[in-house]
């Protein structure tokens, strides 16, 4: 089998005393769509928040592209090709969301500080650059309507697409969701679907963390963790026939 | 450049240009303040409406900027251009040391910071008098001599002063415009989802200090040149804080409002002395007011009333 793309190693972590992961070993494998399931609590954020380098782990490892990810900073991993949303999005507010999805864009190129000041016609070549991604991903996502609005006047579906937007246009390997169709309505999870399906097809692996069951079965596998332990993996049909599945988080 | 911006900038020169003839020397010399304070404002603007940074610490450039003037030409008897680019590299490169370990702290304590560093340097002035001349300074600095035009009077200099300043008005435009200026807005509203986009907040915070430095430095040698004469009482933190209100009452994201805040600054205090002993704490009432009622400055005010009035046309129309 070929080398994941993502492998997490015996993971642990806690907080204050309070264990949240306990040996969490699991495998991403290049173009494929990974769900994380589990109840509330159960450590899916603390483990993105370790995947993409907000938190260090007190044990494990974590390898990706063959490479031990160490003390790499969030920065450093983002330029390696892994983005990721956040449970509550993260727009920037007072920018319109034209500008929101532009700085996705912008760790495609590289300007110096000077060549910005004195707007150099390199600087202004990559700024186009960035506007006409952009302007694409706008139309891709729907929302070439809204491009003029601050992110501010969005609804939570609406900054949830937005996210999504801006992680995919960055060129990611590894995109993690955190949550994506929670505050959607029955349409944009649909095409919240359909994007996610997509992106896979084009080649971007990703991670999703979701409550939403109807959303799962997209994944080819799914993991459920569980008070910082996962309990049971396979894909959406197996995990729901799952014994232990059904007693801790199904509640059948 | 649309014909309706063109036909606003037109009366704008025009004004700008005659000014100097026609007001008495003494608003001349207001108007040649007024162009220092801009460039020295331009920096503060750029932190505060862009990255959400509070400087206090322009003073520290802008005397920095100063004494290497004063001290290259007077002291060592260099040419002029000497101190101002003796000046830029002593203030980036201090930018740039102090800059990176105080950078890391955010919101109230960077504004801290910041204020220690100008009541540092304020008091090194003060105490490294072989170097500042100390209380009684370095006077007899030349006035600027440009390709044999010497800048000696306040209508003379003014152009000089001004064209510098709107040199640096657009460099702050390119940076608001840039691929840079985008990523330091998404900072801004977000440093979490920033980071997520690999964007260097340390790195990119800290050259903006540098610039911002860059900046305080030019204002403090072209004060210097104007001034013929330098010393401690220009540079304390009390000039920092009037730096700082630059920004904050002409709009701190609008290019335009740092020269707005740039009069306010300089013209108010000297037209309400006119009124007595009262004239301060009418300025202070003034500023206040200004702070309360616009929280984004005069300019941001304005543009909001514009929007209101457009609103009100369009509904009876």
């Amino acid at each position: 089998m070929a080398e994941p793309l993502l492998a997490l190693r015996e993971i642990g972590h806690s907080f204050g005393g309070l264990s949240v992961l306990r040996s969490v070993t699991f495998d991403v494998p290049e173009g494929g769509i990974v769900g994380l399931i589990g109840p509330n609590g159960s450590g899916k954020t603390t483990l993105f928040n370790i995947v993409t380098g907000y938190i260090t782990p007190l044990a494990g490892t974590i390898t990706y592209r063959g490479a031990v990810l160490g003390r790499d900073s969030i920065q450093q991993r983002g330029l390696q090709g892994l983005v990721r949303t956040f449970q509550t999005p993260q727009v920037f507010e007072q920018m319109t969301v034209l500008e929101n999805v532009m700085v996705g864009c912008t760790k495609l190129t590289r300007t110096t500080m000077l060549q910005d000041l004195l707007s150099t016609p390199a600087a202004r070549g990559q700024m186009r650059e960035i506007r006409d991604r952009a302007e694409a991903a706008c139309e891709r996502f729907n929302l070439t309507g809204l491009r003029d609005l601050p992110a501010a006047s969005l609804t939570a579906g609406q900054r949830r697409i937005l996210e999504i937007a801006r992680a995919a246009v960055g060129e990611p390997r590894l995109l993690l969701l955190d949550e994506p169709s929670s505050g959607l309505n029955v349409q944009e999870i649909d095409d919240l679907r359909d994007w996610i399906v997509r992106l896979s097809e084009e080649g971007i692996t990703i991670l999703l963390v979701s409550h939403d069951m109807g959303l799962m079965t997209i994944a080819r596998t799914v993991h459920t963790l569980y008070f910082g332990e996962i309990i049971a993996s396979g894909d959406m049909a197996a995990i729901q026939r799952d014994p232990r599945v059904r007693e801790v988080y199904l509640g059948v | 450049m649309t014909l309706r911006t063109f036909l606003w900038l037109v009366p704008c020169l025009i004004v700008w240009a005659v000014l100097p003839f026609v007001v008495p020397r003494y608003m001349a010399d207001l108007l040649v303040f007024t162009g220092i304070y801009t460039v020295a404002g331009l920096g503060i603007g750029l932190l505060l409406g862009h990255c959400g940074i509070v400087n206090l610490a322009q003073a520290t450039f802008y005397g920095l900027g100063a004494y290497a003037s004063a001290y290259c030409t007077v002291m060592m008897g260099l040419p002029s251009i000497a101190g101002f680019l003796v000046g830029a590299a002593i203030s980036m490169a201090l930018a740039y040391i102090i800059g990176r370990p105080i950078l890391r702290l955010t919101g109230y304590f960077l504004a801290l910071g910041t204020l220690a560093l100008s009541a540092i340097a304020s008091a090194l002035f003060f105490e490294w008098d072989w170097l500042t001349g100390g209380t009684l300074g370095i006077g007899g600095i030349p006035k600027l001599n440009l390709f044999g035009f010497l800048l000696d009077r306040p209508s003379r200099y003014y152009f000089f002063v001004w064209l510098v300043a709107f040199a640096c008005m657009a460099v702050a435009r390119n940076l608001v415009d840039s691929r840079s200026g985008l990523m330091l807005r998404a900072m801004r509203d977000s440093s979490t989802a920033a980071a997520a986009l690999s964007i260097d907040l340390q790195a990119l915070r800290t050259k903006v200090f540098v610039v911002c430095a860059l900046f305080g430095s030019l204002a403090g040698s072209l004060f210097a040149h104007h001034a013929s004469f330098v010393s401690t009482q220009s540079f304390t933190v009390d000039r920092s804080i009037s730096f700082l209100l630059i920004p904050v009452i002409g709009g701190a994201t609008s290019i335009p409002g740092i020269v707005v805040g740039a009069l306010f600054v300089t013209f108010l205090p000297e037209l309400l002395s006119k009124l007595g002993d009262i004239h301060q704490i009418l300025f202070g009432l003034a500023l206040v007011a200004v702070v309360v009622l616009m929280p984004e400055g005069l300019v941001g005010a304005f543009a909001k009333l514009r929007t209101r009035l457009a609103k009100r046309g369009s509904g009876h129309g």
